[in-house]
């Protein structure tokens, strides 16, 4: 037994042809998804059989947006946090991490399907561009901040930020590849910090933006950070499942061990019940507060149909896989990491489909200035549709074409200083 | 150091095989029979005194070698020996085949019972045992409960894990047969040790000699028990220490319960006299500093505090000017005064009886009156609602009976009982501003009216239809 170990000389650790491949299948889900999406979005009627102008389409849109955005987030703060605290066991995944990160360019292109609407007029997904909101007082002084031009100018330069960010750090583990040179991994160190400073507050304003202004009125400190916290679980979870595909197609499979597998389902576990704290938190601190302007963002969820979406949210995307992946052995053995794995990221999209959806409902039922409560509760629907799972699978496409594009040369940093270490991990 | 030998070859000091350990003084470690004491292997604290045989302790030169000793020792068939080395050896648990602890499981269960525990403390205190009725909110709710159980679960987790530790380590234990050995103090530095125990059933002085030493041991020497049990005590200082300080944390509980117990006529306890006594100025105080006597230095003379003048006596004060004597306004004020209490765009302006002065009144009265006298105005708020079912009793006026003091109190006095409090109501000058009390007296107004509304008041149009 030793402290490090040499890259097995069988490895192949060259992504050869699998990245394409990725991206093959990204795109023809694009293709297929996309323009069944587009049908399904068209022909959608509100609840009154109203014509809804592409409304739920775009909704889907944002919310399965927001899952794949969490994706790439996630994966660049493992990247950041392993230069920040000099991790070893993270060393033999960090590149599959960096290919995930490197899927920002293409993410932040597909978000232009409801940044551009916005921009050009759209007035029906998000209430702050619709002429109402001027007439209310509690929306009206956000208008400066909350405008199609602003918005749009803030998407661009969050993308830009992630971009740069995920790219310099991607570029110079690839170069530490070339020339083994000890000192990337120190100015990369240097990087981390501030790094992780500028990504937090990105994060946040990424989430207040996008999600929370939905419900322009409506607002929470720490609705950036449990956005964050949710997708780090669904982040972390769609890393196991792209190592265990490599593996499938006989890549880095004396690399990658159990080991490592165990450290994903610890930042699988350790996020859930961190997510589960901050979103509690919310609610708590709401529930308790007992202000109107804030507890009618939950009074929504918490009555009617959307109770017991909330409720599968509790018992599927908290207390089940908490208590389950507790043990060391669930994360251990593979394929039931793989089942957790799964069901976190189908309970994270629903997460975001419990931050989105309701407003879509509130704004077709209810009158936005009276509350979104004005109608009857009987009437908001939860009401899932085709066109929530079809736009869903078509931005997976976007994801895998953009994780496709970042998975080409080497998948495992071999002249990183820490790669013996991260070979050797060992749990105690 | 190196030359195994060179310790098993020590010429032994006189064993003396006196004392050996009476059988009180044996632990869990040698809960056996005896072996012959002192056989013939020096310890190297050379005090010549040794105990029974503990076991033999064999040193490696690296945790790679460490490592494939254990493994040796246990397929060996021993049980009874341990590894001990400066940091810690991965792998070595499989290889001295020790089964994963449970502590896990146990700090789990720990939690668990700290989680369930906290629970059913809130609910024993809040919602069983002592109940209070705080504006009618519900006294057990689960949202409210969730922080301290999460609390509680953390805390008896982390105490479980803590004491858990302890107890499976066999701690506290002041003393062990190794520590006698001098070539031991190494294990702290680059030493790495098997001892293996003549408790072990296997156990055979040669054979399991000949056992580490194949392994590949540099040093091997024989390890003894102190043969004086008083060393195997918890030194006594300590003890005291212990006992003392579990003591004197009793000392609260006790005076807690004395003082529950016993009556007393002397003053209590200031545990923080500087927070009870604080060496600052009220305003009702006694001073000797100033030639008054007073800490209160009042108004100075011929100054009016900026927003005092008042001189509006109807619109500050309800009062109606006149050489005979003032008297309450039958009315309201004229005129909003041109002062900072009034909101901008009123100041200056005519005092108009209008919808916003009467929904400002509404809002103001469903802050501030309706806990006592009710939306309606009958004085059957929350207040005397719950004071009630508590089996006390509070009376809130009825504002708007018709043969009660307030329909006929002129506007002025009504204001003035707002500003000043009556009976057991207090003043609201200091929440209110005038203006709102005057909205406020025009909503009472207004509901005297409604509530009192006669048939004639419905317009001639509607009589027909509720006759």
């Amino acid at each position: 037994m030793s402290l490090t170990k040499n890259l097995h000389p069988d490895e192949k650790y060259k992504a050869g042809k699998l990245g394409t491949q990725m991206t093959l299948v990204g795109l023809g889900l694009i293709a297929g998804m996309g323009i069944l999406s587009l049908i399904l979005g068209a022909v959608h009627k509100g609840p009154g059989g109203e014509d809804d102008h592409f409304k739920r389409f775009l909704y889907a849109y944002v919310t399965s947006w927001a899952w794949i955005a969490s994706l790439s987030i996630g994966m660049l703060w493992l990247v950041l946090l392993h230069h920040l605290t000099r991790s070893r066991w993270s060393t033999v995944v960090r590149r599959i991490a960096e290919s995930m990160t490197g899927a920002f360019p293409i993410i932040w292109l597909a978000g232009l399907g409801f940044v551009l609407p916005v921009l050009f007029g759209y007035k029906d997904l998000y209430y702050w561009a619709a002429p109402d909101a001027a007439k209310d007082p509690a929306i009206a002084h956000k208008l400066g901040w909350l405008s199609p031009g602003m918005f749009t100018m803030r998407y661009v330069i969050y993308g830009a930020i992630y971009i740069g960010i995920s790219t310099y750090f991607s570029k110079k583990s690839r170069e530490q590849d070339e020339s083994g040179d000890p000192k990337i991994s120190i100015s990369l160190r240097r990087a981390s910090g501030p790094g992780m400073i500028l990504f937090s507050i990105t994060t946040c304003a990424l989430a207040f933006d996008v999600l929370m202004s939905l419900a322009p009125k409506w607002y929470s400190t720490i609705y950036g950070v449990m956005f964050w916290g949710s997708g780090e679980i669904a982040a972390f979870a769609a890393l196991g499942l792209i190592v265990l595909w490599l593996q499938r197609n006989g890549r880095l499979v004396h690399s990658i061990n159990e080991e490592h597998y165990h450290d994903i389902g610890k930042w699988m576990f350790s996020f859930t019940f961190f997510w589960a704290y901050t979103a509690f938190s919310q609610f708590m601190l709401q529930w308790y507060g007992n202000m109107p302007d804030e507890t009618v963002w939950y009074k929504y969820r918490m009555f009617g149909d959307w109770q017991w979406v909330s409720i599968a949210i509790l018992v599927g995307y908290w207390a089940f896989p908490f208590v389950f992946l507790m043990s060391r052995w669930t994360k251990r053995i593979v394929p039931s990491l793989v089942f957790f794995a799964v069901w976190q990221l189908v309970f994270h999209w629903l997460d975001m489909y419990w931050d989105t959806m309701p407003q879509y409902d509130w704004t077709m039922v209810g009158n936005h200035n009276a509350g979104p409560l004005a109608g009857p509760i009987a009437l908001h629907h939860v009401g899932f549709t085709a066109v929530d799972i079809t736009v869903w699978l078509a931005l997976i496409g976007f994801f895998l074409v953009g994780t496709g594009r970042g998975l080409k040369g080497n998948l495992i940093p071999v002249k990183d200083p820490t790669l013996g270490m991260s070979l050797a991990h060992e749990q105690l | 150091m190196s030359d195994p030998t060179e310790t098993s070859e020590k010429p032994a000091t006189p064993a003396t095989p006196a004392a050996p350990a009476t059988p009180a003084a044996h632990d869990a470690h040698d809960d056996h029979d005896t072996p012959p004491p002192g056989d013939g292997d020096g310890n190297g604290n050379g005090n010549g005194q040794d105990g029974a045989l503990y076991g033999i302790l064999a040193q490696y030169d690296t945790p790679g070698e460490l490592l494939e000793a254990a493994r040796k020792v246990k397929d060996a068939g021993y049980s009874e020996f341990d590894c001990y080395s400066p940091f810690p050896v991965h792998g070595i648990d499989p290889a001295m085949g020790i089964k994963r602890t449970i502590l896990p499981l146990v700090i789990f269960c720990g939690g668990f019972v700290g989680a369930t525990g906290g629970l059913l403390l809130q609910w024993y205190c809040n919602a069983y045992q002592w109940g209070w009725n705080i504006s009618g909110k519900p006294t057990w709710s689960i949202p409210a409960n969730i922080p301290i159980a999460y609390e509680c679960g953390i805390l008896i987790a982390v105490l479980t894990s803590f004491f858990g530790v302890w107890a499976f380590n066999k701690l506290p234990q002041v003393w062990h047969p190794l520590f006698r050995s001098d070539r031991f103090a190494r294990v702290t530095d680059d030493g790495f040790f098997i001892g293996i125990e003549a408790a072990d059933k296997r156990f055979d002085a040669e054979k399991t000699k000949a056992l580490l030493e194949g392994a590949g041991a540099i040093a091997i020497e024989n390890v003894h028990f102190d043969p004086d049990p008083a060393n195997k005590q918890m030194p006594k200082w300590i003890m005291g220490i212990i006992i003392a300080s579990t003591a004197f944390a009793l000392v609260p509980f006790a005076i807690a319960a004395k003082a529950r117990n016993t009556k007393s006529s002397e003053p209590h306890w200031n545990i923080f006299p500087d927070m009870d006594y604080q060496p600052k100025a009220k305003s009702d105080q006694a001073d000797d500093l100033f030639p008054d006597g007073r800490e209160n230095r009042g108004e100075i003379a011929n100054t009016v505090p900026r927003g005092w003048l008042e001189a509006d006596e109807t619109f500050y004060h309800g009062l109606e000017h006149a050489d005979a004597g003032d008297s309450w306004t039958t009315g309201f004020p004229k005129q909003y005064p041109d002062s900072s209490a009034v909101p901008p765009d009123l100041r200056g302006q005519p005092f108009a009886i209008d919808m916003r002065l009467l929904k400002r009144g509404q809002n103001r009265f469903n802050i501030y009156c309706t806990p006592c006298h009710g939306y309606d105005a009958h004085g059957q708020g929350m207040v005397p609602t719950r004071v009630r079912s508590e089996g006390g009793n509070w009376d809130a006026r009825n504002l708007v009976d018709p043969s009660g003091p307030v329909v006929q109190m002129p506007n002025g006095q009504l204001f003035n009982t707002i500003s000043n409090g009556y009976a057991k109501m207090m003043g609201y000058a200091a929440q209110i501003p005038p203006w709102d009390r005057w909205a406020i007296v025009a909503y009472v107004r207004t509901l005297e009216r409604a509530q009192n509304a006669s048939h004639d008041d419905v317009p001639a149009a509607d009589q027909g239809s509720i006759k």
